[in-house]
């Protein structure tokens, strides 16, 4: 019963997205038409080769000995007229196709990436990259190939099926009835195997997963495996997994290889029957050779189509399946949009406000409480607090990559949910810890901020943020191509970089990460000198991890378990003698 | 390619009746046309009934038997294709695991992960595909241009004509398409690339308002793909049509020369389309083959990806039993060591000689580029020293046997790193027979009792593939426990601290002093704090030691020593450590 209901839903689900499939081509509908239009032209011309050629034959015959040879080269022609025709129309309706489901998926391409830029950043906290990713690449690769194949071949494939069976029926009907009557016992038993390899597909798909798992983990912990002499128990258990799934694959594919033999047996039966028959029926005079001959050929064209549908259904569904998954995509909710007229700062002194600020990443799980500070313009406040602690939520909320719950924040006492996202964003530089640079030129990178800033800028910045160096060593200097897993600069380097970028944007204000790990002390000097000339006279907040940042600054922010659970100066806090005081004294202090 | 075909060895029994079956699929296969034109020419010609029955019948029987052959065929190839596939990947994860960095260090694990499954798949599928195309093609080729040849011998000609047209279609349309096959595979690889971009920098994009930017950037990329893709397809598009105008061609080409040839043979009238069928069967084993050649350059790279791993010699070789007996007190002692990339000019270190003693912590600091991690990499092995000699508890590490080696070594890396299992299971992972005592114990020195009693489940607590569910401080704190658990003589910290913050790490350095009385403790460190106390501490700059002592010491004659240290406190607080040097 429960079964029942199962398979009732995901058959709704199978027509909703193949609606939604066809309402994303209906754009290009003429075109579609079109192709399907030649295809059954191209079809049609090619139908009537086989009886012509028979009719040949039987001219032959009956003008034999003294043939006729002037009505059958008449013939000769007419049939190169007609496949050239055939294959004519042919090439024009894939030629159509081809550039239909090119312009489509450009489309849905550029779909993806625009909704990347429309979706809520909390979207992809929530979901993995690699997810989107393979949206992009493997589920459009799939439209693409089957979109432009499964229309041809469904409109070819059918096309031929009629035009056959109505020439067969013509020329005889008792043989017609005879080859049509192994056609659905054949198109069974290949749909019940099909059924079962699907299943075993799906299994080794799932192993293959698995076994993908093992080996990406234990080719990244190779030193601890090995200095923990632990290779044996892991080839042991990499081992199971893959003999399992040598095991279903060899299932997998044994099944879906048998779908030949048994659709060749039945065809062969088939086709034997025919000839029994046809040539019993010739020798009864109720049929000529020439037609008999015919009639053969026929019946291998008729096969053809049967198998090619049996074999789009399950391309069918794999089209389906992409397409539901890119459509998912497409309809996830996106930000909302931007207040309507929105409100603009005209000139930004930097004062920036939280007004009793409530929020958490799920709606059962507050993280900020009635949080309210207020931070005077050219302030530096430093955010401090264990690993964990939830440091970054207030980033999310000053540039609004997550809104509050409830409360609201102000810059310049303007709310900044009334302004433009990007109005507020504009506002802030952000140096982070994940250094991400993009695949292109330095130079380029470093007008990431600002498009139009000359060189005389960037030099500037680049000497102000102590990399230019760096980058005049560069063989190309700054055309020297560099991306985010680029070899050629470090880590610390790289970090040089973004400030260079924030600089060359020249914000009002500064939001900073400064958590340097796996960068060496003279570097680590040089990104704190860099700093404090980014944020000097600037307001700026600062996820501080070194004393000397928090001692100086205006105000420190104390995050704990994602709470603000103190706020004051250096000072007032260590008086105060709360969590701060005993995180500085653990940290700081000589005991 | 053909070299990974060793790996079909221990089937070839399986390959062997493969080839019988095939052979007999297509024997009985090709019987059918000729038996046809037998019922057409002897039967209704001379209207014998009784033959058409008789022959009719031994079709069926053949139909039947070559049904078997086939199933038989498809059976074997799978079970082939599977096992070889799966010895392949053995091999090569084998492979990879007995390797060393230094081994490996050209290749990314995402490209070694790649040649372990993508890579494997794909030389699955080719040879899947050539057991059963290589083999049936040819013999189909084969026996049909015997069978039409008897058939029809005034007609052979007309095969020459179809195999030419076809080779030449194929050839151009190829050689028009291929050169660019190059190209577009890049194009989809940049389409790869910017998605992964905008994902990545999704906080940074939005930071600088710059989505606009991105989307033009992915739209021309797109639009060259676009372009591209319809120029391929526009070509490749023709075969279809082509092919079908060559068999066209030669049927009716079949038909009209029978036709005329009656007049010498009434025979022709039966054998023409026999042969015509044979005609087609000679084309579609050819169509076949081409595009085995198409496959076959594809495939070829992945095996030779696949060759590249498995050709490896690791350069690092193993005594199978330790010669002599260490020492059962802990030491670690370098003599003039000097290490080198291969193929490298610079030394990376240069003459590194110093004693680690028992109960005693050395502390290893430097800038990046210092070699600071490569010193720490020797000692396991992972790299080999160029010169010199390493010894521990008295003993070149040469000298000892993998496991002897590894079993006195507990190594915490930078990077935290975790398998799937429990948390027990992890911190057991050097120790498979640790009680949970002493696996409680670890996590609490480790500092990771407190959250992983927190976790559901506790010491069960599931951990994920990579250790995904546990922040980074987590894991790195899960990683030390390990190292504990398996109470190794020599304690290496690649600078794993730095993961955690500054009051977890000295939290964690007094809970480790208690116990490391009887043992060696390495640390390689960023932070001042977390050395200051160490019994030596080494300076290393540019592969050279250049300062050796305690922190005071170091302070007071250490150029190098005191630039770290300034770099890391504020003014005054400096001005305060060189006062009490001073004292």
């Amino acid at each position: 019963m429960r079964k029942e209901n199962k398979k009732g839903r995901s058959t709704g689900k199978v027509i909703k997205s193949f609606a939604r499939f066809l309402i994303s081509i209906k754009k290009y509908r003429f075109w579609i038409m079109l192709s399907i239009i030649l295809a059954i032209g191209s079809a049609v011309l090619g139908i009537f080769i086989p009886k012509i050629l028979g009719d040949m034959t039987n001219i032959a015959i009956d003008t034999y000995p003294n043939i006729d040879f002037d009505a059958i080269i008449s013939k000769v022609w007419l049939v190169v007229g007609l496949f050239v025709g055939s294959a004519t129309l042919n090439y024009a309706q894939a030629y159509i196709l081809t550039v239909v489901s090119a312009k489509y998926t450009r489309e849905l391409r550029n779909q993806i990436i625009d909704k990347i830029s429309r979706l809520p950043i909390a979207y992809f906290d929530r979901n993995k990259y690699g997810d989107t990713l393979s949206r992009m690449t493997n589920d459009i690769d799939v439209m693409t190939t089957s979109l432009s194949q499964e229309v041809t071949d469904v409109s070819l494939s059918l096309s031929i099926l009629v035009g056959v069976t109505i020439i067969m029926l013509t020329i005889s009907v008792p043989l017609s009835l005879v080859s049509f009557v192994v056609v659905p016992i054949s198109v069974l038993v290949v749909g019940k195997i099909m059924g079962h390899a699907q299943k075993y597909f799906v299994e080794r798909q799932n192993t293959l997963g698995a076994l993908n798992s093992i080996i990406e983990e234990d080719y990244a912990g190779q030193n601890i495996i090995k200095s923990n002499s632990h290779e044996n128990i892991s080839i042991e258990s990499f081992n199971d997994t893959n003999f399992k799934l040598g095991k279903i694959t060899m299932k997998a594919q044994f099944l879906s290889t048998l779908s030949m033999p048994v659709t060749h047996i039945f065809t062969n039966l088939g086709y034997i029957a025919v000839v029994i028959l046809g040539g019993i029926f010739a020798i009864q005079g109720k049929l000529t050779i020439g037609a008999l001959q015919a009639f053969i050929q026929y019946v291998s064209r008729f096969n053809r189509p049967i198998t090619e549908i049996a074999s789009t259904t399950s391309t069918m569904q794999s089209l389906l399946a992409s397409s539901e998954r890119i459509f998912e995509f497409l309809n996830e909710p996106e930000e909302e949009p931007d207040p309507e007229p929105a409100k603009t700062i005209e000139k930004i002194k930097g004062e920036v406000e939280f007004h009793n600020v409530n929020f958490g990443y799920f709606e059962d799980k507050p993280i900020i409480k009635n949080f309210s500070v207020k931070v005077k313009p050219g302030m530096n406040v430093a955010i401090v607090g264990p690993t964990g602690a939830g440091k970054t939520t207030l980033i999310n909320l000053l540039m609004r990559f997550y809104d509050p719950t409830s409360g609201y924040i102000t810059i310049d006492g303007v709310p900044t949910k009334e302004m433009k996202r990007a109005d507020v964003r504009k506002l802030f530089g952000m140096v982070l810890q994940d250094t991400w640079l993009f695949n292109g030129t330095v130079e380029e990178n470093l007008r990431y901020g600002n498009q139009s800033a000359t060189l005389g800028d960037i030099m500037r910045a680049t000497k102000a943020s102590n990399v230019y160096h760096v980058i005049e060593a560069l063989p190309k200097t700054y055309h020297s191509e560099i991306s985010e897993d680029s070899d050629n600069i470090s880590a610390g380097e790289k970090q040089l970089i973004t400030i260079a970028r924030a600089m060359v944007a020249n914000p009002p204000m500064m939001i900073l990460d400064e958590a340097t790990s796996n960068v060496d002390t003279r570097t680590e000097q040089l990104i704190q000198d860099s700093f404090e000339k980014l944020t000097h006279g600037r307001t700026s907040f600062v996820i501080a991890h070194r004393l000397s940042t928090i001692r100086n600054s205006d105000l420190i922010l104390v995050v704990r378990d994602g709470n603000i659970v103190e706020q004051g100066n250096h000072e007032e806090l260590l008086k105060a003698g709360g969590f701060y005081a005993e995180l500085y004294n653990s940290q700081f202090s000589d005991n | 390619m053909f070299r990974l075909f060793k790996f079909l060895k221990p089937y070839w029994w399986m390959v062997v009746i493969l080839i019988i079956a095939t052979g007999g699929q297509v024997f009985a296969t090709l019987q059918l046309p000729a038996l046809m034109a037998d019922i057409i020419n002897n039967g209704i010609v001379t209207e014998n009934t009784d033959y058409i029955w008789q022959t009719g019948l031994s079709m069926i029987l053949i139909a039947l038997a070559s049904a078997a052959c086939s199933l038989l065929a498809s059976f074997m190839s799978a079970k082939v294709g599977a096992n070889f596939a799966r010895d392949v990947r053995k091999a090569i994860y084998e492979k990879t695991l007995s390797l060393n960095i230094v081994d490996i260090k050209n290749y990314s694990t995402a490209s070694l992960i790649n040649r372990t499954t993508n890579d494997v798949n794909q030389v699955q599928e080719v040879t899947m595909m050539m057991l059963s195309v290589m083999l049936l093609a040819p013999m189909f080729c084969i026996i049909s241009l015997i069978m039409a040849f008897r058939t029809a011998p005034d007609m052979t000609w007309i095969i020459a004509v179809g195999i030419v047209a076809i080779m030449t279609s194929v050839i151009i349309i190829m050689s028009l398409v291929l050169p660019k096959f190059k190209i577009f595979q890049k194009l989809i690889d940049k389409i790869t690339l910017l998605t992964r971009e905008n994902l990545t920098g999704l906080r940074v994009i939005r930071a600088f308002n710059n989505e606009g930017l991105e989307k033009r950037k992915f739209e021309k990329t797109n639009d060259e793909l676009t372009k591209l893709s319809i120029f391929l397809d526009k070509i490749l598009k023709l075969e279809g049509p082509l092919v079908n105008i060559i068999f066209n061609g030669l049927t009716l080409l079949c038909s009209y020369i029978g036709i005329s040839l009656l007049n010498k043979d009434f025979s022709y009238l039966g054998n023409m389309s026999a042969f015509a069928q044979y005609v087609t069967f000679v084309m579609m084993s050819f169509l076949m083959m081409s595009i085995m050649f198409v496959m076959l350059p594809r495939a070829n790279v992945c095996a030779g990806r696949i060759n590249e791993v498995l050709k490896i010699n690791s350069k690092i070789k193993w005594q199978s039993q330790t010669k002599g007996v260490p020492d059962k007190v802990a030491s670690v002692e370098f003599r003039k060591v000097d290490f080198r990339y291969p193929g490298a000019e610079e030394k990376v270190l240069d003459n590194i000689s110093f004693t680690a003693k028992v109960g005693e912590s050395t502390a290893f600091i430097g800038s990046t580029g210092s070699g600071k991690s490569t010193l720490i990499n020797l000692i396991p092995r992972f790299y080999e020293a160029t010169s010199g000699d390493i010894l521990i508890n008295g003993i070149n590490i040469k000298d000892y046997s993998k496991d002897d080696l590894m079993q006195k070594i507990g190594l915490v890396p930078q990077r935290g790193v975790l398998f799937a299992g429990t948390v027990k299971s992890n911190i057991m992972f050097g120790a498979p027979n640790a009680t949970d005592e002493q696996v409680k114990k670890a996590a609490e020195i480790a500092q990771a009792a407190n959250f992983i009693e927190k976790l559901p489940g506790g010491y069960n607590a599931h951990i994920s593939q990579g250790g995904t569910n546990v922040s980074g401080g987590q894991k790195q704190r899960l990683s030390i426990a390990r190292a504990i658990c398996k109470n190794p003589d020599i304690f290496i910290f690649d600078d794993s601290f730095s993961a955690l913050d500054m009051k977890t790490d000295a939290k964690l350095r007094a809970a480790l002093k208690p116990i490391t009385d009887d043992m060696v403790v390495l640390i390689v460190a960023q932070r001042i704090n977390t050395i200051k106390d160490a019994d030596q501490i080494i300076v290393l700059d540019n592969g050279k030691i250049v300062g050796k002592g305690k922190h005071k010491e170091l302070l007071a004659k250490c150029k190098t020593y005191q630039e770290i240290v300034k770099s890391q406190l504020s003014d005054k607080e400096f001005a305060k450590e060189m006062r009490s040097v001073n004292a």
